[in-house]
């Protein structure tokens, strides 16, 4: 099969050769070419070229896409700083939206046309859909968006002290990421574009599960609900780091017929299938720190575990890193995924 | 001086234990402030109401009871009776307090973890150099140079900038081989932080405190024994 067969076999349930391998690569790609990591967020043509080159290279199954996990701020009329040093990878934040209680009455919606990245991020999906790729767009859940417009200690305080501001800051964030879903439907079709979501602040290193519940699961829930009805191709969910408590409350959450959840190493295969096998494909789990400080036998040991774990999911499983593939990964510890999911993957 | 603990005094130290626990700020504050119209002793009201307290907070955050915002706004509420209370503690004896540099590595803008971290130290006594986020390696270096601190905290949520680690702790031991140094942030591994040549990791801010000390007595046992 060719991977574009091979996920729409996936998304379809069809009959599959083997599992497929999705990629989390974005400033890796950069270096592997020789282009600077920051070109991969602010110029679209070298980012799809450094992603398509390198997936040729590697052999990972998914597709080019555009986005980083400080998406919003930018957006919202903050500042964020392109990665320059040899120890940065993505974006970060330079300055906060919202930084005390009045910031926050003054923000207003982003025009999703000129916004911050925005302009990028939809010349990237051009060139998606130029070159025969589904055009995609990647998006933080309404959670993640609000702490990268408010500085997360703040957000932190207030989701006690001050919850209507909280709320606030996601009523924007959600329908902020509504209209870029939208923006992109309208832009390229509906059926055709399909959507990552990361929500890693929802981590409960960050808050507890109760705050999940009260702060993160319903606007999560509005958007997905929302952008299925208007015609998403399917949600890709990022999830990463320790999200077990709050797993209940996930798996409540309309992903798709299916959508395909992404999980970090915190969370076992076997944990994610139990609560969202049947719905869900299954993406995950090989830890980032492991790539790129382990050596190969351990990454294969970890990419054979989670196959044999993943392989027979009620609606499928992608062997996947559990967050991004870091910058300075060693080229065999990336390749020796390839290698696992070709000695363990056939079905 | 021996401290007689009557009744109200007990009561006191209790209110001002329960206000930070409570993330009760004002109440921290105003009860400090009846602590020294009522003549007890500044230091013993912030080692056993605010101190304890605090290591009460540690210990919730560490079986998921408390998580980070509950963290914050205890520590709103312990700094807030340490300000009130601080400028009255007598000054004197030969008890020095241990000393540490904290921050997050160079590359990564993370701090909330730091900041946790940060929390946990002063709450226990430490005088802590906080470096902020994004820390050029040199400036660690010449941190500990300035401070001649016990014990350095790097810190690093991102896996590119974890890997500044290795390289920052050989130039701090090239300079001052007896420090301790120690690491933590979400990527990180017990098994990373000892290839890293860091001599104790903590896997949350929680435990910090506990693996600072513990750090410091490993390596004190093993300079006694060679």
């Amino acid at each position: 099969m060719t991977s574009a067969e091979r996920i729409d076999a996936l998304l379809k349930g069809g009959s599959l050769d083997r599992v497929p391998f999705l990629s989390f690569i974005l400033g890796f790609c950069a270096k592997n070419v020789g282009y600077p990591v920051a070109a991969i967020y602010c110029d679209p043509e070298k980012s799809l070229r450094a992603q398509v080159w390198t997936r040729e290279q590697y052999g990972y199954d998914s597709e080019p896409f555009y986005g980083y996990a400080s998406y919003g701020g930018f957006e919202f009329n903050g500042e964020i700083k392109l990665p320059d040093g040899e120890y940065e990878q993505a974006p970060s934040h330079k300055r906060f939206a919202v930084v005390k209680e009045e910031d926050v009455e003054k923000l207003e919606l982003p025009d999703v046309k000129t916004a911050g990245m925005l302009p990028l991020a939809m010349q990237f999906s051009r060139l998606q859909d130029e070159h025969g790729i589904s055009p995609s767009v990647v998006v933080g859940g309404p959670f993640t968006i609000a702490g990268n417009i408010c500085i997360v200690e703040t957000l932190c305080r207030w989701l006690i002290k001050k919850p209507e501001l909280v709320h606030r800051l996601l009523r924007l964030a959600t329908d902020h990421v509504l209209d870029v879903a939208r923006y992109w439907i309208d832009t390229f079709g509906v059926g055709r574009v399909n959507i990552q979501i990361w929500e890693p602040l929802a981590t409960n290193q960050i808050i507890s599960p109760k705050m999940f519940e009260k702060f993160v699961l319903p606007y999560q829930t509005e958007f997905h609900q929302k952008i299925l009805a208007i015609g998403m191709k399917y949600i890709l969910c990022h999830i990463c780091g320790e999200q077990n408590r709050n797993l209940p409350y996930w798996a409540s959450v309309p992903m798709g017929d299916p959508g395909i959840i992404s999980i970090g190493k915190e969370v076992d295969i076997n944990t994610a299938i139990e609560y969202f096998g049947d719905n869900c494909i299954i993406a995950g789990n090989i830890a980032p720190a492991i790539l790129q400080t382990g050596t190969p036998q351990e990454i294969y040991g970890l990419c054979r575990q989670a196959i044999e774990k993943g392989k027979h999911a009620p609606r499928g499983y992608a062997l996947m890193q559990g967050c991004e593939v870091p910058v300075n990964t060693p080229p065999y510890n990336l390749y020796i995924m390839k290698k696992a999911v070709n000695d363990f993957g056939w079905y | 001086m021996t401290m007689v603990m009557d009744k109200k005094t007990g009561e006191l130290i209790k209110g001002l234990y329960d206000a930070v626990i409570h993330m009760d700020e004002d109440t921290a504050r105003e009860l400090s402030q009846v602590i020294l119209k009522e003549g007890i002793d500044a230091y013993y009201a912030v080692t056993h109401g605010l101190m304890t307290a605090m290591e009460k907070v540690g210990e919730l955050y560490s079986n998921n009871t408390y998580f980070v915002p509950e963290v914050l706004l205890c520590a709103d509420a312990l700094y807030a009776g340490l300000e009130v209370l601080r400028p009255h503690i007598k000054v004197g004896g030969a008890e020095t307090k241990k000393q540490i540099v904290i921050g997050t590595i160079e590359g990564d803008i993370h701090d909330i973890g730091k900041n946790l971290v940060k929390i946990m130290f002063e709450a226990a006594g430490w005088v802590v150099h906080d470096l902020g986020k994004d820390v050029k390696l040199q400036r660690f270096v010449e941190e500990q140079n300035r401070t001649q601190s016990d014990v350095v905290a790097l810190s690093a949520l991102m896996t590119t900038s974890m890997l500044a680690m290795p390289k920052v702790i050989e130039m701090i031991k090239a300079k001052d081989p007896n420090v301790a140094i120690m690491v933590g942030g979400a990527p990180l591994t017990r098994e990373i932080a000892k290839s890293y040549g860091a001599d104790g990791y903590a896997d949350n801010a929680g435990e910090a405190v506990r693996e600072a000390n513990e750090m410091l007595r490993r390596l004190k046992d093993k300079t006694v024994r060679s």
